[in-house]
């Protein structure tokens, strides 16, 4: 049996590991929920944030957090160019499938391109404080995981006010729950679904800066992401943010208290074993709606 | 019935690719003739699902994988013939297949293809850690099945072989392709609500040709074992290779029986061509990325499909109005007449 302190140190991880889950997972469903394409390259423009942080710092020498400043607008043009370019004008019959395989290609070309600009090798940010941490109750947090999960939830919190307390959030919120009667209301449903995709992408810039905080990075590494992120939208319904976010944390605790006996390796098929129980016996997820049924 | 021309176009196609071994001036053309090969009888196996039901699987690489892995296991640890291992492994994989198929099956496309990644990535996962049976990243060598023929010798074999296995692959995809099932399962790609409603067991049909589908991928995965001897779970779990079938299967046209045969000659011959010059590097991805875009957001039907149309334009053949139009021609048709009024 491990010690208290270990487990309550796993705990302690396994939430602050949620909440980052939780960001990225919200920003699938977002993409879930507008035109129902699982954006399989969520999770390379996680890694290609977390490299333009890297390069911001090693290169330029300024605090990695600094470049969301660029990253953030950027890859919000990104996704709207990628919805409006893109997406929107594949067919609309094969559009679940057809959307999955463009943006594979697009998660292919980003990896390319990071391996080919910055080879394979695997990068770390050495920060300052990067080794610091706080003593609670005998278990060690480092800082940089918990500047990450404060990210993690000022970003949740502030696309919570968005889709809640803005004009725009109810367009978008709109179009997502009926695409035809928002246009019947006068909301342009073709904008409105580019700049969701705009905020989705956004969220993974946030991610990415603050997965690169204390994570080593090489362009493979989002397949390590995609993986687990699926699961948790599956789990927690496809298209339900609540859901997604519920089953991240609750996921991330899991994955963490198994790091224990398992190691890191087997602990990670948690998230597979419960995407195929979820898929086997309650096929629309644990928290989802209406949408998820048919998906 | 066959037609004459179309008679005439099987017996080229496979004079064509029986007399390869005896042209090819070096065994390592024959070599890259043998990969080919195999990525046709895969990209064939994948659009059992992909052509008929519209499902696309981005984790047929790994089913493959699993196949290859089953026959060398039963080899090196059950001590099996060579061949037996091979059918018992395909058998295994199929019956694997059918839990794997029970949760991606019941809900609708976005799900399945969530469920592929997802074997692949579990899969390299298991394998690589796994390395008390697997051998882990170190590799597992396959006992050659003709251990006194000369390497020439053993490629000529397992060129016919893989031959003979994309002919079996394509005989299965015909047969079902004229059946009733087959009706059935094109009838779940073009509006599966539709189907389900006119008495069609949507769950049921799926079930089968997904099994059907990972037998044949397993078979083709073994038998690349039996010939190439040495597996790594990098290169047999890759995310990769699944994507490949897809581009071929895609670029060949998932419609037509020849189509992902067409496209693996393609896309194989180009992978091939461009390991041999510039080895491995990142931009394979990106390649593989921009085309496999290029062919979903321009060509979502293939070249074969493209091909016959300018054909048949250019001998001005009117279409017969008895033919099989996809739910998404008719809506174009629709919304053109819409248009026109």
């Amino acid at each position: 049996m491990p010690s208290g302190a270990l487990l309550f140190q796993s705990v302690i991880l396994g939430l602050l590991l949620g909440g980052l889950y939780a960001l990225l997972a919200a920003g699938l469903t977002l993409y879930f929920g507008i035109m129902r394409v699982v954006m399989i390259a969520h999770s390379a423009f996680l890694i290609l944030a977390a490299y333009l942080a890297w390069w911001t710092h090693t290169r330029l020498g300024i605090d990695p957090l600094l470049s969301m400043i660029v990253t953030v607008p950027l890859f919000f043009g990104a996704g709207v160019l990628l919805q409006r370019g893109l997406l929107s004008r594949l067919r609309a019959i094969t559009l679940t499938m057809m959307s999955v395989l463009l943006t594979f290609a697009v998660a292919l070309i980003i990896e390319g391109l990071l391996g080919y600009a910055f080879t394979g090798t695997q990068r770390r940010i050495q920060l300052g404080y990067g080794s610091a941490g706080l003593q609670v109750f005998g278990a060690r947090i480092a800082v940089v995981k918990l500047i990450a999960f404060g990210l993690a939830v000022l970003a949740l919190a502030a696309l919570y006010l968005l889709m809640k307390k803005t004009t725009f959030g109810w367009a978008l919120r709109a179009t997502i729950q009926h695409r035809d009667a928002a246009r019947l209301v006068g909301i342009d449903t073709e904008r409105v679904a580019g700049y969701g995709f705009g905020l989705g992408l956004a969220t993974a810039a946030i991610g990415g800066t603050a997965l690169s905080l204390d994570t080593t990075i090489y362009p493979s590494l989002h397949w390590h992401w995609i993986g687990p992120l699926m699961a948790i939208i599956v789990v927690g319904g496809l298209g339900s943010v609540p859901g997604a976010a519920a089953a991240a944390v609750l996921l991330g605790l899991i994955q963490s208290l198994l790091q224990i006996p398992l190691g890191t390796t087997w602990a990670q098929t948690i998230f597979y074993l419960a995407l195929f129980a979820t898929l086997a016996f309650r096929p629309q997820g644990f928290f989802g709606g209406r949408l998820a049924q048919r998906f | 019935m066959l037609s004459v021309s179309r008679a005439v176009g099987l017996v080229v196609l496979a004079a064509a690719v029986l007399s390869f071994p005896g042209l090819a001036p070096n065994p390592y053309i024959l070599s890259a003739g043998i990969v080919v090969l195999n990525y046709a009888v895969l990209a064939t196996s994948w659009n059992f699902v992909g052509g008929f039901t519209g499902y696309i699987s981005l984790g047929h690489g790994a089913l493959a994988g699993l196949g290859g892995y089953g026959t060398a296991l039963l080899v090196t640890k059950a001590g099996l013939p060579s061949f037996v291992a091979l059918a018992v492994a395909a058998l295994a994989v199929a019956a694997l297949a059918v839990p794997i198929g029970l949760a991606a099956l019941r809900v609708r496309g976005a799900s399945f293809v969530i469920v592929s990644i997802a074997l692949v990535l579990i899969l390299l996962l298991v394998f690589q850690s796994w390395s008390s049976v697997t051998g882990g990243s170190r590799g597992l060598v396959v006992p050659r099945p003709f251990p006194d023929l000369l390497r020439p010798e053993h490629h000529r074999v397992f060129y016919y072989l893989f031959a003979g296995l994309l002919a079996l692959a394509l005989l299965a995809w015909w047969v079902i392709d004229r059946s009733r099932f087959g009706l059935g399962l094109k009838a779940i790609r073009e509006d599966e609500d539709k189907a389900e409603a006119l008495g069609t067991p949507t769950f049921t049909y799926k079930l089968i040709v997904f099994v059907v589908s990972a037998g044949f991928t397993a078979l083709a995965g073994g038998l690349y074992a039996l010939w190439f001897g040495d597996l790594d779970p990098v290169f047999q779990f890759s995310i990769l290779t699944g994507s490949y079938l897809v581009l071929m299967a895609l670029l060949g046209g998932v419609r037509n029986l020849f189509g992902p045969l067409a496209g693996a000659l393609i896309v194989g011959t180009a992978l091939e061509y461009f390991k041999g010059q510039f080895g491995n590097t990142p931009l394979h991805l990106v390649a593989t990325g921009v085309l496999l875009g290029l062919v979903v957001m321009f060509m979502p039907d293939g070249v074969l499909p493209a091909i016959t149309g300018l054909w048949q334009r250019l001998r001005k053949s009117p279409q017969s109005s008895i033919r099989e139009v996809s739910a998404a021609d008719l809506q174009t048709e629709r919304q053109r007449a819409e248009v026109a009024k």
